[in-house]
């Protein structure tokens, strides 16, 4: 990875992280000139009122350095984004924050005082409150219940709780902030938006002044992230400070008073928002010019390999989660399906791969109906199969790699002639995949669980490739994964369609749909709302879409005239 | 600890590498945990002996120690082998032969329990799929006799027959708890125990509706001789028959098997994974209600072997009053980490302290219930190895809390780097 | 057949509250319909059952399995009976009987084994499954090693059981009066043990950490409450209740303790588990789930001195049977999301 200059345009000054330059740690806030981000925009120097000081922070992991000397400034009152990639350290610096990791260097100021936080409690304590990714909600108890946990007033001498005294308090918070949430509800009823407005009262009900927040719209539909940004407002106009964790620059740039990007652990500066722009944004956090567009030439189109009529699929309480998916891949076609997670797609590819049985429709497979095919029988028909949960089962954790290189073909003939695994030609399957995937470290005998989600993934998309498949499903083929293992999947990806295969891109990342997809599908609660040519359409539009609106008739607008049937896809 | 250079450090390292190898610190475990339950065992020994009444003992404060932790484990350890340290021993003797006797029958409880462990099934029902597998045997040999040929040809047919019928009806009420657990989501720790009171009460009315013997214990009829299982011509175990070599053989054959199944074959791999990561298995093209049941049925027909072999080599007949073999099976098996081999070696380990607790019962007053305590003791210090591991840091600085980790190369860079090791991009 | 059994559990996962007060009113009538000698029995039967069941729930609600309760109720019968021998039979001690001497012994021997068992699985992670079979197979290695050294047989000595206390005025009411009111110690304790565990779960701070701890430890943990507390309380308050259940058992119904094979506890801990399954770890569900198999048990001993000709051997099942039929029925239920899973402050 190359350093890059400032090579920008529109005059945000950047100070390359911070090499070189740990000799004035714990210098006042007065002379933090030569500091990184001093002298961006959103940066008002000494004397102005910081709820939250991180001076030089280093924190340092067997092997990796997670923080280097990490400066952040947040202002009181001030909306602040903290962007950078996975692997950044921005989880790692909010959890120095918060308590949870001792720093080996550096300052932790807050409201103007130095302190040192044994424990979260001492965090609490100072007024820091955090909104974890995944939430800290016990999904069977209320409202009330969560917020008050492990504070609750008692009363007839802490015999008993005092319900009406949460009850009240409640009440009186959502009324200042303007929330709509009933403290009686039950936590697993409430919307994944209303269950982070929960999240935020907790804080508030511990007097919380400071709020981090981890992510916070990872899980959220675009109009949930539109209530999430007028939340932030309130707040912020009541005095509070926000801190968000993000890696995506729309939200930073949205959102935010400042930003401060993170790479590989350090600072690369802050800016403010309306000085600096996306692609500036994008470069500063990667470190190099950044290449979305991945190659794909047209590719002539062969037979329909997978259809599906009308397939639907009810969960366990008899509520479709799929419903009416009509879907035709043919042989060399990318078919991308977006959306927004646990719109149905978890399921859907469920029912095509044999991990469960549709309640009604067909799948049909190289012109055989397979709908009560088993698993078995689709794997050696020549189904593979990239899983979501790579931990769970893509992997058999405390297998290794040898072990793991035949899940799925167990009983193969090539490896298992008559039941009996020959496990040397296995083994040589092995070594093949390492080498040709380019897995690191390249040793067989490893546990899965010791290989970094990269090259846990480039392990399960070698094997699902190897396979000689016709066709494949590859759900959030990249969740997880470096840039570095990510191109080279997408790469995988490309070629394996230029031979003719059949593949099912299921993908929540949007530049990722729109750069490999021939056609593009977008599932919304369990159905297809619209088929569309990738390329006209633009990551906007897309966004619509995944939130569950329809497009108006305008120029780049491609739907098909029946959207929800996008059979037949044309030869390119 | 690199400036260690004398003895002192190189052991050091090598409790370092056992305190950090997977494989070789469960050996490890299981051995620290068979001393630790021994040592807390003796303690009890001996204040239950304060306890007790005698003539003679140890005096402390007043109080007369009946028992010697040591006589005792002495007794119970190389009592059970036929004392080799004195003179004139044989290992043909008779102490010998029950422990080899006792091994024989845990072998088969052992893997039976261990199957199923693999698999991800905790098996409890071991002790019922024998009570069952033994009656069964008793019934099918003894009615069938009068139809077969005496002698030899007799013995050819009816043997292995009763073992069949033994594994068939082993396997079939073994079958019973997997067919809950894969169609029905009935937990199988308690259906299996449930299953195990229901064993005993069946085969009991069985017994008195028409099966029973004329004998002050309640049993079956006895099979004829020749159709129990042989001992070894010229190796008489001081004039034993109710201990034969071939069915230890046998034991050790169907053990190997077994281990060989985990290994080599795909159904092996299959119930290996459906054990650790059943989602994977699912993904592999596992069908895991059918290895549910399937497993639970091997489990239960080794349970049922086991059962024929106590029927056709230690009695010869049925017997009301079932020694607890198959719950001493969960604890072979959890010795063993549900290794097949290492079931080999654990069941040896408690055929010593069956026997033993026959030569204790003899040569001193400790009731020999004491083995079931000490079996108990033994689970619950294989089920913590942090205890052990935690010992072991003491001694040794190892640094991490994490063994898998403290070599650094393996670290996954991104995760380590985040902390949280799972910030997802959706 | 199948269709119906499936509606069946469609029913029960839908409606949860609806499902168990059903079958408790089911239970209830069911107990009003036998003879009073039949209802008494029942009652003293479910001594054991109910309070080991609501001392299952709380330490299963905060994330550890005992499965060692039935251990747990062995130890403190048989403990209670020989702190009764040795300190006299039929006396009194300090002014107070021997028997309620007894029952503390029988609480305080329990809440050790269950001491030992947070201590393996809090402390050392161990597999809460396996080191509850242990300290059941312990315990079932220890009764009848103590009582032989004992008595030199693996039953102990008879001892003179609780009589009955009769509350006056209240045991005139009718229907429930001699019922509830004129009956043992250990009916009492189970009634008010009942009430206890039920108020203590749903309406303290203490029991929402618990049952937060079972579900989702982090967010207790987060919440500045200290897990590993919570779950030491819930296990050892699981002792307290399997020991008033086995000690209660012990002094007022049986007045012995057979050590021999299943010992007189006769796998009563594991139908206790099925028994709180059943109501869905609600305290009170569990105790009239416990009448269900009482009432099981005492049909058993009434088909018996009727003289009918069933066989004992399977009729001595029935319980047994039941729970296997019930936790068919009810299927997989609902574990508290954490149960069985070690917690590790500061994890992430």
């Amino acid at each position: 990875m190359t350093e890059s200059g400032p090579g920008t345009t529109d005059g945000a000054e950047l100070a390359t992280g911070s090499e070189g330059d740990t000799a004035d740690h714990g210098t006042d806030m007065g002379q933090t000139g030569t500091k990184t981000g001093t002298g961006t925009g959103a940066e008002t120097g000494a004397g102005t009122d910081l709820a939250v000081h991180l001076d030089g922070i280093t924190k340092r992991f067997p092997g990796v350095t997670a923080n280097d000397d990490v400066d952040l400034r947040v202002e009181r009152g001030s909306v602040h984004a903290l962007l950078g990639e996975n692997g950044a350290g921005k989880t790692t610096l909010m959890n120095v924050l918060y308590g949870l990791y001792h720093p080996e260097e550096g300052r932790v100021v807050v409201d103007g005082r130095e302190r040192a936080f044994d424990s979260p409690q001492d965090a609490i304590d100072a007024g820091i409150g955090m909104i974890h990714q995944h939430f800290m909600l016990v999904d069977s108890m209320t409202v009330a219940e969560n917020i008050a946990l492990g504070n609750e007033p008692t009363k007839w001498f802490g015999l008993a709780v005092d319900r009406e005294q949460i009850i009240a308090e409640i009440t009186e918070l959502c009324d200042r902030y303007g929330f709509d949430v009933d403290p009686e509800a039950t936590v697993e009823d409430l919307s994944v938006g209303v269950q982070q407005r929960v999240e935020i009262l907790k804080a508030l009900f511990r007097g919380a002044d400071v709020l981090i927040l981890d992510e916070p719209t990872a899980v959220l539909t675009p109009q949930e992230v539109e209530g999430l940004y007028d939340v932030l407002e309130e707040l912020t106009a009541q005095g509070k400070t926000i801190i968000f964790i993000t890696h995506k620059l729309e939200e930073a740039t949205h959102a935010a008073d400042a930003i401060t990007i993170l790479r590989d652990g350090e600072s690369v500066g802050t800016v403010a928002p309306e000085r600096t722009d996306r692609e500036d944004l994008a470069e500063r956090m990667v470190g190099r010019e950044v290449l979305l567009e991945a190659d794909s030439d047209p590719v002539a189109t062969g037979d329909v390999v997978l259809s599906t009529q009308n397939v639907a699929v009810e969960d366990e309480w008899g509520v479709d989660v799929v419903s009416g998916i009509d879907l035709d891949v043919r042989a060399g076609e990318i078919v991308g399906i977006a959306g927004v997670d646990g719109n149905g797609q978890a399921e859907l590819i469920e029912a095509i791969t044999g991990l469960r049985t549709p309640d009604e429709g067909t799948v049909t497979y190289e012109g055989t109906d397979i709908t009560d095919w088993s698993r078995r029988k689709r794997i050696d028909a020549g189904m593979s199969y990239i899983p979501e949960d790579r931990h769970k089962r893509g992997l058999v954790m405390p297998f290794d790699l040898v072990e793991n290189s035949i899940l799925g073909s167990q009983r193969d003939p090539e490896f298992a002639p008559d039941g009996r695994i020959d496990w040397t030609s296995v083994r040589d399957h092995t070594d093949d995949l390492i080498d040709t995937y380019d897995v690191r470290p390249p040793d067989a005998n490893a546990d899965a669980s010791s290989f970094s989600g990269g090259n846990q993934q480039k392990f399960i998309v070698g094997r699902e490739f190897e396979r000689d498949p016709s066709l494949v499903i590859a759900t959030h083929p990249t969740r997880g994964v470096d840039i570095g293992s990510t191109e080279f999947i997408h790469d995988r990806l490309l070629e394996l369609r230029q031979e003719g295969v059949a593949i099912v891109l299921v993908s929540s990342k949007l530049d990722e749909v729109r750069a490999l997809s021939d056609r593009l599908a977008v599932m919304y609660e369990g159905e297809f709302i619209d088929m569309n040519d990738p390329d006209a359409i633009t990551e906007e539009e897309l966004g619509l879409l995944m939130a569950g609106e329809q497009l108006d008739e305008g120029a780049n607008s491609a739907s098909s005239a029946s959207p929800a049937d996008i059979q037949g896809g044309e030869s390119r | 600890m690199s400036s260690d250079s004398d003895g002192q450090g190189q052991v050091r390292r090598l409790l370092e590498r056992l305190v950090q190898a997977s494989a070789m610190e469960r050996i490890v475990i299981s051995i620290a945990a068979l001393f630790a339950a021994v040592l807390v065992g003796g303690a009890f020994v001996f204040v239950s002996g304060g306890v007790a009444s005698c003539r003679s003992g140890l005096d402390v404060a007043g109080i007369t120690f009946c028992y010697n932790p040591m006589q005792v484990f002495y007794e119970l350890f190389l009592g059970a082998l036929g004392n080799p340290l004195q003179a004139g021993w044989s290992p043909t003797n008779l102490s010998l032969a029950t422990t080899l006797q006792q091994m024989t029958l845990l072998l088969f409880a052992g893997l039976s329990v261990a199957v199923a462990f693999r698999a991800g099934l905790l098996n409890i029902g071991t002790q019922g799929q024998l009570v069952i597998g033994g009656f069964v045997t008793a019934i099918t040999v003894v009615f069938a006799a009068p139809i077969v040929p005496d002698g030899f040809v007799g013995a050819v047919v009816l043997i292995p027959l009763g073992v069949l019928v033994g594994a068939i009806g082993g396997g079939l009420y073994g079958a019973i708890p997997g067919v809950l657990k894969a169609y029905a989501d009935a937990n199988e720790v308690i259906t299996t125990i449930m299953l195990n009171f229901v064993a005993a009460g069946i085969t009991s009315t069985l017994l008195s509706w028409r099966f029973e013997a004329d004998s002050p214990n309640p049993r079956t009829e006895r099979v004829p001789e020749y159709a129990e299982i042989p001992t070894v011509p010229g190796i008489g175990f001081s004039g034993r028959m109710d201990f034969s070599l071939l069915a230890l053989g046998f034991a050790i054959v169907l053990m190997v098997g077994i281990a060989w199944l985990f290994a080599r074959t795909s159904f092996g791999y299959e119930l290996r994974t459906s054990g650790i990561q059943p989602a994977a298995a699912a993904y592999g093209g596992v069908n895991e209600k059918r290895m549910t049941v399937a497993s639970m049925t091997l489990s239960g027909a080794l349970g049922g072997i086991a059962g024929a072999f106590w029927v056709l080599m230690v009695h010869g007949y049925w017997l009301e009053n079932v020694p607890s073999i198959g719950f001493d099976g969960i604890a072979v098996s959890v010795l063993a980490g549900s290794n097949p081999l290492g079931v080999g070696a654990a069941a040896f380990l408690f055929g010593l302290l069956k026997s033993g607790s026959e030569s204790i019962g003899t040569a001193t007053s400790v009731p020999p219930d004491l083995v079931g305590i000490l079996t108990g003791l033994i689970i619950l210090f294989v089920a913590m190895p942090e205890f052990f591991r935690m010992i072991g840091r003491q001694y040794v600085d190892v640094g991490s809390p994490e063994p898998a980790r403290a070599d650094g190369g393996s670290v996954p860079a991104d995760e380590a780097a985040d902390g949280s090791g799972g910030e997802d991009d959706a | 057949m199948r269709k119906r059994f499936r509606r069946t559990r469609e029913f029960i996962d839908r409606h949860p509250r609806a499902a168990s007060l059903s079958v408790g009113v089911i239970v209830l009538a069911f107990l009003w319909a036998t003879p009073a000698s039949w209802q008494t029995s029942t009652l003293r039967l479910a001594v054991p059952i109910a309070l080991a069941a609501i001392g299952g729930i709380f330490a299963e609600k905060s994330g550890v399995i005992n499965i060692g309760i039935e251990g747990l109720l062995i130890v403190s019968a048989f403990s209670s009976i020989i702190a009764v021998y040795w300190l006299g039979d039929g006396g009194a001690t300090m002014g107070v009987s021997n028997l309620w001497w007894g029952l503390l012994v029988g609480i305080l021997v329990s809440v050790l084994f269950a001491l030992i068992f947070a201590i393996v699985c809090i402390e050392f992670k161990a597999d809460q499954i396996i080191a509850g079979l242990a300290i059941w197979l312990i315990s079932l290695g220890l009764a009848p090693f103590a009582s032989r050294i004992v008595f030199g047989n693996p039953n102990t000595a008879n001892i003179t059981r609780f009589g009955n206390v009769t509350v006056p005025g209240l045991s005139e009411i009718p229907i429930v009066g001699y019922l509830l009111f004129d009956t043992e110690p250990q009916v009492y304790l189970m009634l008010a043990g009942t009430l206890a565990g039920w108020y203590l779960l749903s309406r303290t701070s203490f029991g929402r950490w618990i049952v937060a701890s079972g579900e989702n430890p982090k967010a207790l943990d987060t919440a500045g409450v200290d897990v590993r507390k919570v779950r030491y309380a819930a296990v050892l308050l699981s002792g307290v209740f399997a020991g008033l259940g086995g000690a209660g058992f012990a002094l007022g119904t049986l007045g012995t303790f057979a050590g021999g094979g299943d010992t007189a506890i006769n796998g009563r801990g594991f139908i206790a588990i099925a028994t709180y399954l059943l109501a869905n770890y609600h305290p009170v569900g569990a105790v009239l789930g416990s009448f269900l198999f009482a009432g099981l048990n005492s049909l058993q001993t009434a088909l018996q001195s009727a003289g009918y000709a069933i066989p004992h051997e399977l009729v001595r099942t029935i319980p047994h049977m039941s729970v296997i039929v019930v936790l068919v029925l009810v299927g997989r239920t609902r574990l508290p999301d954490a149960a069985g899973d070690h917690y590790e402050s500061g994890e992430d």
